[in-house]
């Protein structure tokens, strides 16, 4: 087998509201650059070849498998991961509905499902039973038997409509309220 | 499960990409939505020296009615087909196949016709695009060349694209005024690969079947256009009598299905025909 | 005040029960669904290697050479090890059967596919898969032994020549008067049974990160290791380490199931380490390693099952002969599975005289690991199809004769004929419940008009045991004989009065640690958001053996409820000399040491706890000033084997019935399942929420088990299902709601009456399924006799003669 040479390439990609450049080699997965670069480990691996959905991210919102994506892919893009989710220790309802109804055990699958049903309930306030198992039907959990976890989902989507708001806006107010400049904001 | 080192290239414009699979020929690989390359990468069952991005190149992303066919770009993903407006009265047979393709967080990042120039036989985008007689655009160092899907796919994950080709742009003809379609399959799970499935589309004039296009896929070594069952079924008179006839003529038509751990090569070619008689009925009720 | 352990919950001191039984939200869930937990994968220590491991592509073959030169010369790489090193640094696994271990790489020979051959620890796991590109290994083929009957054979090549046989292990067990219950029998009803592989598959796979100190050889492994302890002894023996310089720490599992074994890839991880001057390895199993290799095969059986009857159903005899497929080695305790049935043998029946005939042979596959139910559930298939089977022969309904073989209601504690004696039970009245609550006359009625429109659908009804809270002992058939396991927690008060429970072993799922903070928190009179749980390390913590075999949650319950007694007792001795008083005259109440005769004069227990953190001199010198107490509780009243196999093993006996409606397309050999109805008793449930979670998830794997998932090999025993592609995982449109009730009746013998649960429905839904396909099937005479029940085998079976 020849030499391979090591080319290197710049990774410049919005990570939870947050500008993140970095020089890596090309084949480095998504997955592991938000892992390893990162240190956002929210983002789990169990497959590595785009079936379990453990490691589903959103991409400008989209809920995909950051397993099966090479980090210089998302050049330009926005990544959300399970990271950006609470908003000062106050849990999403997302994540507070997957406690509420136990919606997880082990909770090694439990942010790639939540990252998968924020994208759906931002485009679908109230899904359809067809419309959730089309979502949910894309992550693998081993541990609850998926029942629970339809529940979870339900009861998030019924709280983000009371409050009005979709899981991303939410968090889009939190990154902004994040992102905001502090400490000259006294004289308003 | 980490991919093999690899140079990587995001040209930004289609010469420039052809250009540069033309510079290296099968050490080169396009990446769109690598839902399958990305895998096979992972598992190092692939092992090109340069990966050639075609994200960046502007227009490919691109999806358009025009002269009586939906055109979708060589970037379009599954999903964003899926929510093109209007798919639904536009080509609800391909909004109905998209559905069946992996999940919604494959489809997402999967492109059409990144599916389509990977060939596996037993996934739905190119039964699809056979069934509706799609006409592939392709770009090579010599120009632009057209190709029917029917003639695109030669076998198992190959096509007619030379190494330096790029697949541009499916053109999907519209659906006939008045046709019915469906696509059913048999899968182990919602979302796996088919073990067997087909895809019909028809018209019912007079009472009797016209224009009908039968598509078998996950069969063989490409979808399988099934002309003996199209024949039968032209000018017969709808009804359970001509399904199971015309899907007998699918299974006859199956040749040398795969036999592996999840359907045996005789169940293929018989289940085939099944889907195909339950397709036929489904299309036959919308037309 | 009594000087024994609560045992039940007015015991307690405590008027009102606040926590236990509650659906209690669970302490562990905020940090996971931020994603917070420290799973092993996000250990990241300074120096950190990674290792990447090259596999036998050879079923079987003999290892001619091995060049890894190019590997140790490339950049990033600071240790190659192969099997010579193994053999000369390490022992064979300890195994049971005894003697059938190998090293932790392959040394002369590779026994499977997947096999470790060679491993390399480098800077990144990119380059250490880079360079195990670099490494060539000469094989010479040797024949195959590629399943069970093979093994058997005459001529058959052998696994380990120093046996002479590839028969790990063959008996027959008699209990009872077997032979006149089928010489007298009115009926004798008998079949054969095939079920494949399968295996837990957690979400999260195995990993550790390993380091060997040179310095004071201390070897210290953190990983996803289901039980520490045994784990680390394991390792001791093999690495040739004293015990107590092998330091386990074990991090948050994504899941188990039991398959969470990798015991080769921390001696790997360690040999490594070693080599390379001490630096810490980390070892990520990925999950192409964990399908083609890990430890998550389980269960490659061959069964036949005999049963004598009267003509009114009675079961008066019942023959089990399995022929089991180990695979290469015996490494990874995959035998207790063929145990393990001995715990609960009969079933739910009365049968007085039963008879086990078991070999374990050794083949070219992957070695077999515990998975989920540890064995029984393929056995509780084959009784239950075989228990219909005679139902159909009889004329009687699936439900009626179940229920004139039950266990009735009274003869609790009731010893089965294997010699295990189960706690409590009412069989009958978990039926009736469900036929009620499931309508079954109902049912029955639209089965029998589906039929007779032709349609294939069927009904599945069928009742199990889930033994709970395991003893070696019910393993000593296949040389693990020893009797009892410890789970032990230490619980303390601190300055402000807070409570921390220190116990050895890490989050899986199952919510023990709520669990703890449940009992501690009423025990108290407290919160449980006002008790912390803290996991320690194998050299730290209190004796542990930690979750597996549907011990943990009554183990914990017991460990907490003994040490919390414990440090009442001590409490009460200080708020006696603060009191004033005698100590037996004080007790403890809502959370208050008071004097029994004069309850307004009484010290809250965090004072009395301050006055002995901080006033230890004022304190009598034989009192303990430290708030705390240790406790480790063991399950009582087990026996040792006798020459038969029979013990007292485990502990409890939960009992579940299911039912399943189910039809089959014919066309296309697929099942969907209709309807699913159950009810269960596992005592009293100690967190309801996390017990139905345990039965859900329980039913998933249930169904993966009859209808999707396998691991096939070939003729040459190459593996075929090595993605999840291929091996397929149930997700949310396999599983079917369910709509369940509990019964309760509790256990005379543990804490607070629980049993084991945890394994749950995996004992259950397999069989229920099964059965109900086969009713699907019976109008055409056919029946299904292999698990799973996939598309390919069921079409095979409705067009046999197609073509
Ligand atoms: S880890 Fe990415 S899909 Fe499984
Ligand atoms: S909670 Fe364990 S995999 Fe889903």
């Amino acid at each position: 087998m020849g030499e391979r040479k090591i080319s290197r390439v710049t990774v410049e990609v919005t990570v939870n509201g947050r500008r993140q450049s970095a020089e890596l080699e090309p084949r480095v997965t998504l997955a592991d650059f938000l892992r390893v670069e990162l240190g956002l480990t929210g983002t789990h691996l169990g497959c590595e070849h785009g079936v379990c959905g453990a490691c589903t991210v959103l991409l400008d919102g989209r809920a995909v498998r950051s397993c099966i994506m090479l980090a210089v892919q998302a050049t330009g893009h926005e990544v959300t991961t399970i990271e950006a989710l609470a908003n000062e220790g106050e849990l999403h309802p997302l994540q507070q509905a997957f406690v509420d109804k136990h919606g997880l055990q082990c909770g090694f699958c439990t942010p790639g499902f939540i990252m998968a049903a924020a994208e759906l309930l931002e485009r679908d306030p109230d899904p359809s039973e067809q419309a959730l198992l089309e979502t949910l039907g894309g992550q693998v959990c081993r541990c609850t038997g998926y029942e629970a976890i339809i529940e979870s989902v339900r009861d998030a989507a019924e709280k983000l409509r009371q409050r009005g708001v979709g899981p991303l806006g939410l968090l889009a107010a939190a990154l902004e309220k994040k992102a905001a400049p502090s400490g000259n904001g006294g004289g308003e | 499960m980490k991919p093999p080192a690899f140079e990587y290239a995001a040209p930004a414009s289609v010469a420039e990409a052809v250009a540069l699979l033309d510079e290296r020929g099968f050490d080169a690989k396009v990446l769109a939505g690598g839902q399958s390359l990305m895998a096979l990468l992972n598992m190092r069952l692939a092992r090109p020296e340069l990966l050639v991005d075609i994200a960046r190149v502007p227009g490919l992303d691109s999806i358009e009615i025009s002269g009586g066919c939906l055109g979708v770009g060589a970037m379009v993903r599954q999903r964003s087909l899926e929510f093109f407006p209007g798919l639904a009265d536009s080509h609800p047979l391909l909004l109905a196949g998209l559905r069946h393709v992996a999940h919604p967080q494959n489809r997402n990042q999967g492109t059409v016709c990144g599916s389509l120039a990977h060939a596996d036989p037993a996934a739905e985008l190119p039964a699809l695009a056979v069934a509706a007689g799609a006409e592939l655009v392709i770009e090579g160092p010599d120009g632009k060349r057209s190709e029917s899907a029917e003639d695109f796919f030669i076998t198992y994950l190959t096509t007619t694209l030379e190494p330096a080709e790029l697949l541009v742009e499916a053109r999907f003809p519209l659906l006939p005024e008045g046709s019915g379609w469906s696509v059913q399959e048999v899968t182990r799970r919602h979302g796996d690969f088919a073990l067997a499935g087909a895809v019909v589309t028809m018209r019912i004039a007079d009472a009797r079947v016209a224009d009908p296009h039968v598509v078998a896929f996950g069969v063989g070594a490409v979808p399988l256009r099934c002309t003996a069952a199209e024949q039968a079924l032209a000018g017969a008179e709808p009804g359970p009598a001509a399904w199971k006839e015309a899907g007998a003529l699918v299974s006859e038509a199956v040749e040398d299905p795969l036999d592996d751990v999840h359907a045996s090569a005789s169940q293929r070619r018989s289940v085939a025909g099944v889907m195909a008689s339950r397709a036929m009925e489904e299309a036959a009720a919308r037309a | 005040m009594s000087s024994r352990i609560p045992n039940s919950l007015e015991e307690l001191p405590v008027s009102e029960i606040r926590w236990i039984g509650k659906g209690v939200e669970r302490l562990e869930d905020p940090s996971l669904v931020t994603g917070r937990t420290e799973f092993i994968d996000n250990v990241v220590l300074p120096g950190m290697l990674h290792c990447a491991i090259l596999r036998s592509t050879y079923a079987h073959a003999r290892i001619v050479s091995i060049d890894s030169s190019a590997a140790e010369e490339m950049e990033g790489v600071y240790a190659v090890i192969t099997g010579r090193d193994a053999a000369r640094l390490t022992n064979p696994a300890t195994t049971a059967p005894e003697g059938w271990g190998a090293y932790c790489l392959a040394h002369e020979k590779t026994r499977f596919v997947g096999e470790p051959m060679v491993a390399v620890a480098a800077t990144s796991r990119y380059l250490a898969e880079d360079a195990l590109e670099l490494i060539i290994v000469e094989y010479e083929e040797l024949p195959v032994v590629a399943n069970a009957q093979a093994a058997l054979a005459a001529d058959a090549a052998l696994l380990f020549e120093e046996h002479g046989s590839n028969v790990m292990l063959q008996r027959k067990f008699t209990w009872g008067e077997v032979d006149s219950a089928f010489d007298q029998a009115d009926l004798v009803v008998s079949d054969d049974y095939r079920w494949n592989r399968l295996g837990a598959n957690p979400m999260e796979t195995f990993g550790c990160v390993v380091d060997w100190n040179p310095a004071d050889d201390m070897l210290t492994c953190r990983g996803s290791f289901q039980s520490q302890s045994y784990m680390g002894l394991a390792r001791s023996l093999v690495l040739g380490l004293p015990s107590n310089q092998v330091r386990m720490i074990s991090h948050p599992h994504g899941g188990s199931f039991g398959g969470k074994g990798g015991f080769r890839g921390v001696d790997i991880c360690a040999l490594l380490s070693k080599a390379a001057s001490g630096r810490p390895v980390k070892w990520i199993e990925d999950r192409l390693e964990y399908l083609l290799a890990g430890a998550g095969q389980s269960w490659d059986r061959e069964y036949t099952l005999q049963l004598a009857l009267k003509k009114d159903g009675t079961v008066t005899g019942l023959r089990v002969k399995l022929l089991d497929d180990m695979g290469g080695t015996a490494e990874a305790f995959g035998a207790v599975s063929a145990a393990k049935p001995l715990a609960a043998f009969t079933g739910c029946y009365a049968i007085q005289a039963a008879e086990y005939d078991l070999t374990l042979v050794a083949t070219n596959k992957v070695p077999q690991s515990p998975y989920r139910g540890m064995g029984p559930p393929p056995h509780n298939w084959v009784l239950e199809q075989t228990m219909d089977k005679a139902a159909r022969e009889l004329g009687l309904d699936p439900a009626e004769i179940r229920r004139r073989n039950y266990i009735p209601a009274d003869a609790f504690p009731y010893t089965i004929a294997s010699g295990n004696e189960y706690d409590s039970g009412n069989y009958e009245a978990a039926l009736d419940a469900l036929l009620d609550m499931a309508d079954y006359q109902k049912l029955c009625a639209e089965r029998d008009s589906a039929q007779a429109e032709g349609r294939l659908l069927g009904l599945g009804l069928v009742n199990t045991i889930e033994p709970g809270v395991f003893d070696w002992n019910a393993y000593a058939i296949v040389g693990l004989e020893s009797t009892g396991v410890p789970e032990g927690i230490t619980v303390a008060i601190d300055v402000m009065g807070r409570i921390t429970a220190r116990l050895g072993f890490s989050l899986e799922g199952q919510g023990q640690y709520t669990l703890v903070a449940q009992v501690l928190a009423d025990y108290f009179a407290v919160t449980p958001a006002d008790v912390s749980i803290v996991y320690q390390d194998s050299l730290s913590a209190p004796p542990h053996f930690g979750p597996g075999g549907s011990r943990l949650g009554v183990a914990i319950t017991g460990a907490a409820l003994g040490a919390a007694h414990l440090l009442e007792r001590k409490l009460a001795r200080v708020a006696a000399v603060l009191l004033q008083c005698g100590p037996d005259d004080v007790e403890l109440m809502d959370g208050f040491l008071r004097v029994r005769a004069m309850p307004e004069a009484k010290m809250h227990f965090a004072e009395v706890a301050g006055a002995m953190l901080a006033r230890s001199d004022l304190l009598p010198e034989d009192i303990d000033p430290q708030p705390q107490a240790t406790y480790v509780w063991t399950a009582p009243g087990r026996t040792p084997a006798d020459e038969q196999g029979r013990a007292k093993s485990y502990l409890t006996a939960a009992n579940a019935c299911h039912l399943v409606k189910v039809e089959v397309d014919p066309d296309t050999g697929t099942v969907d399942i209709l309807g699913y109805w159950l009810v269960d008793d596992c005592g009293t449930r100690l967190n309801p929420v996390t017990v139905e979670g345990q039965t859900m998830g329980g039913i998933a794997q249930g169904v993966g088990a009859a209808l999707l998932e396998e691991y096939v090999y070939d003729e040459s025993a190459q593996p075929l299902t090595s993605s999840f592609m291929d091996y397929l995982l149930p997700s949310v449109y396999e599983v079917p709601r369910v709509e369940k009730k509990a019964l309760t009746t509790p256990s005379p013998f543990t804490p607070l009456g629980a049993k084991g649960c945890g394994e749950g429905a995996m004992h259950t839904t397999p069989a229920a399924i099964m059965c109900a396909i086969n009713d699907a099937l019976s109008p055409l005479g056919l029946s299904a006799r292999e698990v799973p029940a996939s598309p390919r085998r069921l079409w095979k079976l409705l067009h046999e003669n197609a073509d």
